[in-house]
């Protein structure tokens, strides 16, 4: 219970925690308390991501997740950064993964209670391209929220230097661009999330197509305008 | 409004301010002399700092206290949702591992109970079995084709994991194309058959193997003793007379 406090900290009283975060207060032990919450999070959605296929695929899922998320941080991280040096803010790289932790928790919150409904519709429906497109849409959702924490969290740290504020700020929009592509091709290289029902249990696929034309051809498939092969 | 229900409005307002001073008053500086500090205002433990205000220091924690022209502190009520996440997160944990235990002998699931052929991708080589006929079809370049002995499905690697029972009729909905066969020979004779539901069909001549749109590709050398015993089917053609034995 102790780590979820942080949720608390970041849902209730955002201001503070962004302000604590700006002040250097208490980085590491919010850093820590942030990873474990958010893996436990992620680890139970992609466990019942994975259940349509088999225990193995749930399993596999609940280690994937996590890893999407903090890989796509660590891939991430150094281009904020540095980004933000060149354009005059003065933040720590502590600071700025403590930023994009928060956005990963508050995305990991929102999955987490995206969790019910996903389990009603996997157990109401069988249909595979919907039940993706379902988790798109949630990863989707799920990853907006969390970024419009970022953006806040970003501009409450860095309030105190005026110089660049205009360029940092373009850059952290820019960078959350950056980072929904990273995290698409990264989600692409280490599926299969769900597992194909005709398809057996695979720890990872071979590469080949990208992540948007298999969510185009999904859409096309549930749409009737044509079979996925 | 008349005038008895103002004075009653106006006896509550003042008893209510009354109760938000003393409470005030009991909330204030005197009262955190002597306790150790408390945890930073996230909830989690932090180092001192110019932002947290000693405990022998007027606070200025009350909103009452603040100038009115600054923002308020944002709200902090109690601390249920860090618990309701908790409990949300057990739940899902217990539904994750309900969903999985296996609840008959072929290892089902309730997360994956539903009939396959709903959430089936239809893709090159996926094998399918209508449950109620002992058929197998494999789907091949837009089209179900019968693979019409177990010779085929072992002599073109099919794996039977592999094979997905849908329910009766799920085939009629998709275009059925030429059948798989698996043609068999051994060493000891120039005799091509055609192996079909468990029996063997001699092809009588090279034209008639061609026609039948069969390639040199399809055919599988097999044991002698294999072949002569397998029953004999009609010949292809029909009609040409008990078939040769290999």
């Amino acid at each position: 219970m102790g780590n979820l406090a942080v949720i608390e900290a970041i849902l209730r009283d955002r201001k503070n925690f962004f302000g604590e975060i700006r002040d250097g207060i208490g980085l590491a032990p919010k850093m820590r308390a942030m990873l474990l919450s958010s893996i436990a999070f992620l680890a139970l959605y992609g466990a019942v991501m994975g259940s349509t296929h088999s225990f193995w695929q749930a399993l596999s899922s609940a280690v994937k997740l996590p890893l999407l998320f903090l890989a796509t941080l660590v891939v991430c991280a150094p281009t904020l950064y540095f980004f933000n040096l060149i354009f005059g803010s003065n933040q720590s790289l502590g600071q700025n993964i403590a930023l994009m932790l928060t956005a990963i928790t508050v995305t990991a919150v929102v999955l987490l209670s995206f969790a019910p409904i996903l389990v009603f519709f996997l157990l109401t429906t069988g249909q595979y391209q919907f039940f993706k497109l379902l988790n798109v849409g949630i990863c989707a959702v799920a990853g907006l929220v969390g970024v419009m924490f970022l953006v806040q969290g970003m501009r409450i740290v860095a309030a105190g230097g005026k110089e660049g504020a205009g360029a940092r700020a373009n850059v952290v929009r820019l960078w959350i661009l950056i980072y929904a592509f990273v995290g698409s091709q990264m989600a692409w290289t280490l599926r299969p999330f769900i597992g194909a029902p005709s398809m057996k249990f695979e720890l990872f696929r071979q590469l080949g197509g990208n992540f948007y034309a298999n969510v185009f051809a999904s859409l096309g498939e549930i749409l009737g305008f044509f079979t996925v092969r | 409004m008349n005038t008895p229900d103002r004075t009653r409005l106006d006896e509550l307002l003042d008893l209510l301010a009354d109760e938000v001073a003393v409470r005030l008053k009991a909330g204030g500086p005197a009262d955190h002399g002597g306790q150790a500090p408390s945890p930073g205002p996230t909830g989690l433990p932090a180092a001192p700092s110019a932002g947290v205000a000693p405990a022998d220091e007027p606070s200025l924690q009350p909103a009452s206290l603040a100038p009115a022209d600054e923002p308020l502190p944002p709200p902090v009520g109690p601390p249920h949702a860090a618990r309701l996440m908790a409990r949300l997160a057990l739940l899902m944990l217990v539904l994750a591992i309900l969903i999985n235990i296996p609840f008959n002998r072929h290892g089902t699931t309730l997360a994956t109970a539903l009939p396959d052929s709903a959430s089936l991708m239809i893709r090159n080589g996926l094998l399918v079995k209508e449950a109620g006929k002992p058929e197998i079809y494999v789907y091949q370049d837009g089209r179900f084709r019968w693979i019409s002995s177990l010779d085929a499905f072992e002599h073109y690697g099919f794996k039977w994991d592999n094979v997905r029972i849908v329910e009766d009729g799920f085939l009629a909905e998709f275009e059925i194309g030429t059948p798989l066969h698996a043609l068999l020979k051994c060493e000891s004779s120039p005799h091509i058959f055609r192996a079909e539901r468990g029996v063997k069909r001699w092809i009588i001549d090279i034209p008639t193997f061609e026609a039948e749109g069969h390639t040199w590709s399809d055919v599988r050398i097999v044991p002698c003793t294999y072949l002569r015993e397998m029953p004999d089917g009609e010949t292809i053609p029909p009609g040409h007379g008990p078939p040769p034995q290999p």
